[in-house]
């Protein structure tokens, strides 16, 4: 058979994608669970995703929250550590610790052939932990270690020196944590923010093949657990001026570029516009940055701008590790894009190209029915339901050029972009 | 398990086919039969570095990542030691695009100048990003050259030093591709809402026509069996030393191999491992500690490693692992670590089969090792193997003139 390979096959953009609702229970203690079934699978996760605090009392102390969530598996009253260990790893049962800027908790990852068994102790770990001091001697330890291993890297240390840029060091968001933080850490710190605030408006995020069976085990465990209840004071951040900042490093191979801004909220009816000029930008592989600083100059091994998610409102931030020398050039060249993409017309090759890829993408996301819980829970957060991800298929059908270029001339300027450079 | 069905197009490429139509997604996944053990002294890294050319341009594909983004699709590749591994994730509907843009870059890929001195910038920058611009980042250039004398493994997929990237010609991608890029040494796993009969039409439409491989690969130098210890000491500009102990292994799929993979397990998995709860969580040496086996498929490393406590030595980290292993050697394996490590594999392949993707890659991975159903075999065979059949194997593996050290030693004026 003899195929003319120069056409390209015809194709086609999915019109229509499900984006399913979780299944809601309130808990007796008022804690909301959001499930969503998955037949098919034998996995189950379950999250518990508390609010953080954004502003911690005494700066010294603002390695209390981690050291309390790792902490948690280090004892209880009724096991040791190594009991603890033991009993999830027989169990092939992963509890790790959840934390970002603005949620923190732990989250199960267990088989459903276990889950009834496991379940009993991760609840233990909720109320009953004890905070040994051997153990905590060790975490304190390893963590100084890390921190002096993190420091080392010139990608690691700009991220920290950009949040602390953008967020500022009297919020939780932009501080950075030192050595003499984790030596101010004592027991009680961990007791103390245990019993009085680590679980504070929590919710739950469940995915599994999971029948009325475990969910009645989840609401009789977890519907006990003491909750503080507490009025979020939202974080407003303001854009700063020319701020740039510099650590040269003679040692380093490369220099760590990090450059960003606040943005708007997910609500905004500006906020799809921002999101997409990010997506031409640098948010995939056939980005600008990228075929201009990678493909074309060879500068680098990647470089890439995304946002990040925040409940008053999103930020931004591109991120690269380049060649020294070039290092300037670099950032000259990201301006260049930035007003490139602002004032030029847009090639209609690249808008097709973009739109497609964001549909692909979106029902990407919603393919795999493990993570849907997921994208529910992102969209939650910020205080939206699933409607998001319908006006976001709109949106991406239906967008032109213009408007998300106007948008990106309000809210990219120059003038506010925080710019760290490591190495 | 993971269904499938396979069939072998005349030019050699086998396909396999896995239905899932829980998704609107498709996946196509092919695996080149090349890596970084395929390549020669002077010219490493050369399998990894080809991975990124394969993303340039082909006869009628201007820019693959365009022409693939332009149908919904999304992609990417990675290169280890053994295989090289390109996956197509797309909406199923298009799942034509992604025969169309992988058949064209077998048959006819671009090599063009403007591409070459591009991706060797790139991968230059890789190599610095990953590996010597990070603490502790050269550790495996400087274990696998000391523990390998002649085999390949002696270094890393991106190449042993950055050097041989610079010197790589024209020549040297063009025969690379005509010998490993043909249709024999491939195998393609297409999974999702897709159909065997609709995969069939298309897999002979678009590959059918692929001529198949005319130059011989090279033989790969076996390693001979070692016969004493060898160690290695570095200072580097880290905050704590740190240790890595490795001992030869058998290959993925000769005697012993499986029996590596559960001591390992056994010594190291999770934090109610022996290592974790004897020498992090009880002792004062180790700061952190693990022990894995390479997976590769020539006779490959065992590696026990750590980093050391704020001021302690490598050196006495090396002596209290030592009386670990030695006590291991002289115990038994309890009917309760045995049913944990099974509880774990099984965990593991349940929460491994959740995407799709990985369903594809690793249907690929057991095919190129001569057998898709291996996948399930292995994993029946590997949790049935009893307990006097492990230690036998750790007392042959776990022996001083089988290790090689590197103490990897703090200059750090932190220290």
């Amino acid at each position: 058979m003899t195929i003319d390979r120069s056409l390209a096959p015809e194709f086609k953009i999915p019109e229509h994608i499900d984006f399913p609702k979780p299944i809601q229970r309130t808990l007796r203690n008022g804690v909301h669970l959001y499930f969503i079934p998955t037949p098919e699978i034998g996995a189950v996760k379950l999250e518990l995703v508390a609010d953080a605090p954004g502003i911690l009392g005494r700066k010294e102390k603002k390695l209390v929250p981690y050291f309390t969530l790792n902490m948690l598996m280090e004892g209880t009253r009724g096991k040791t550590s190594a009991n603890l260990d033991e009993f999830f790893d027989t169990f092939a049962t992963e509890v790790e610790v959840i934390s970002t800027f603005e949620h923190q908790g732990l989250s199960l990852l267990t088989t459903l052939k276990h889950f009834r068994k496991v379940l009993p102790l991760f609840r233990e770990l909720l109320t009953e932990a004890i905070f040994p001091e051997k153990e905590l001697a060790k975490r304190k330890s390893q963590k100084a270690l890390s921190l002096n291993i993190m420091r080392e890297k010139t990608g690691n240390r700009a991220s920290q020196l950009f949040r602390k840029g953008l967020f500022g060091d009297e919020h939780a968001f932009g501080q950075i944590p030192e050595e003499e933080d984790v030596n101010s850490i004592e027991r009680a710190d961990l007791i103390d923010f245990y019993q009085s605030q680590l679980w504070c408006n929590p919710e739950i995020f469940l995915t599994g093949n999971l029948s009325d069976i475990e969910l009645d085990l989840i609401e009789e465990l977890l519907g006990d657990l003491p909750v503080h209840q507490a009025i979020e004071v939202p974080h407003i951040f303001n854009n700063k001026t020319n701020h740039r900042l510099i650590e040269d490093r003679d040692t380093a191979l490369q220099s760590s570029i990090r450059l960003g801004c606040h943005l708007i909220p997910k609500s905004d009816p500006d906020y799809f516009g921002l999101w997409a000029f990010n997506v031409f930008l640098g948010g995939y592989f056939g980005s600008r940055l990228i075929k201009n600083i990678r493909e074309d100059k060879g500068h680098t091994y990647g470089i890439y701008s995304s946002i990040g998610s925040l409940k008053t409102a999103d930020y931004w931030v591109v991120m690269a590790d380049v060649i020294k020398e070039n290092r300037d050039d670099v950032i000259e060249e990201i301006y260049k894009e930035i007003y490139k993409l602002q004032h030029e017309p847009i090639p209609l090759a690249e808008l097709e190209t973009v739109r497609n890829y964001l549909v692909g993408n979106l029902l990407s996301n919603f393919s795999s029915s493990f993570e849907l819980i997921s994208r529910f829970k992102s969209v939650h957060q910020a205080g939206l339901n699933l409607d998001f991800y319908k006006q976001q298929l709109d949106f991406i059908k239906s967008f032109q050029a213009e408007g998300i270029q106007g948008i990106g001339q309000k809210y990219l300027s120059p003038e506010y972009m925080v710019e760290v450079i490591v190495g | 398990m993971i269904n499938y069905h396979q069939f072998i197009l005349a030019n050699g490429l086998q396909v396999l086919v896995h239905e899932d139509h829980s998704t609107k997604m498709a996946v196509l996944n092919l695996l080149y039969k090349v890596g970084s053990r395929n390549e020669i002294p002077g010219k490493t890294g050369l399998a990894h570095y080809f991975e990124h050319l394969m993303f340039g341009s082909s006869k009628n594909v201007p820019v693959f990542d365009t022409a693939l983004e332009r149908v919904g699709g999304s992609c990417n590749a990675f290169t280890n030691t053994d295989i090289t591994n390109y996956y197509i994730s797309l909406p199923a509907v298009n799942i034509e695009t992604a025969f169309w843009l992988e058949s064209d870059r077998m048959l006819e890929l671009n090599l063009s100048r403007k591409t070459i001195e591009t991706q060797r910038k790139v991968v230059i920058e890789e190599f610095k990003q990953r590996y010597l611009n990070q603490p502790y980042g050269d550790v495996f250039h400087h274990i696998r050259s000391l523990a390998f004398d002649t085999h390949p493994y002696q270094w890393p997929t991106i190449g042993k030093e950055i050097e041989d990237i610079v010197n790589y010609t024209k020549q040297d991608v063009e025969e690379f591709y005509f010998t490993h890029y043909r249709p024999d040494n491939a195998v393609m796993v297409v999974a999702g809402d897709i159909t065997f009969e609709q995969i069939k039409v298309l897999a002979d439409k678009w590959f059918g026509n692929i001529p198949s491989g005319e130059i011989p690969k090279k033989s790969i130098p076996k390693e001979l069996p070692q016969t004493g210890k060898k160690t290695l000491t570095l200072e580097a500009d880290v905050p704590t030393d740190a240790l890595y102990k490795v001992y030869h292994m058998p290959g993925k799929l000769q005697e012993g191999y499986l029996e590596s993979d559960l001591i390992t397990d056994i010594i190291g998995f999770g934090r109610s491992s022996l290592l974790e709860q004897r020498l992090v969580k009880n002792g004062h040496i180790f700061a952190s500690v693990g022990a894995y086996i390479l997976g590769t498929v020539d006779p490959g490393l065992m590696v026990f490693s750590g980093k050391m406590e704020k001021g302690q030595s490598a050196e006495n980290a090396e002596s209290v692992l030592d009386e670990l292993i030695a006590e291991f050697l002289q115990s038994q394996v309890e009917e309760n670590i045995l049913t944990k490590v099974k509880n774990q594999a099984e965990a593991m392949k349940t929460y491994e089969s959740v995407q799709l993707l990985n369903r594809a890659m690793s249907l690929a991975y057991y095919a190129h090792l001569g057998d898709p159903n291996l996948y399930q075999t292995e994993y029946e065979k590997k949790t049935r193997i009893p307990s006097e059949q492990i230690m036998d194997w750790a007392s042959t593996i776990l022996k001083k003139e089988n290790a090689s050290v590197l103490y990897y030693k703090s200059a750090s004026k932190l220290n």
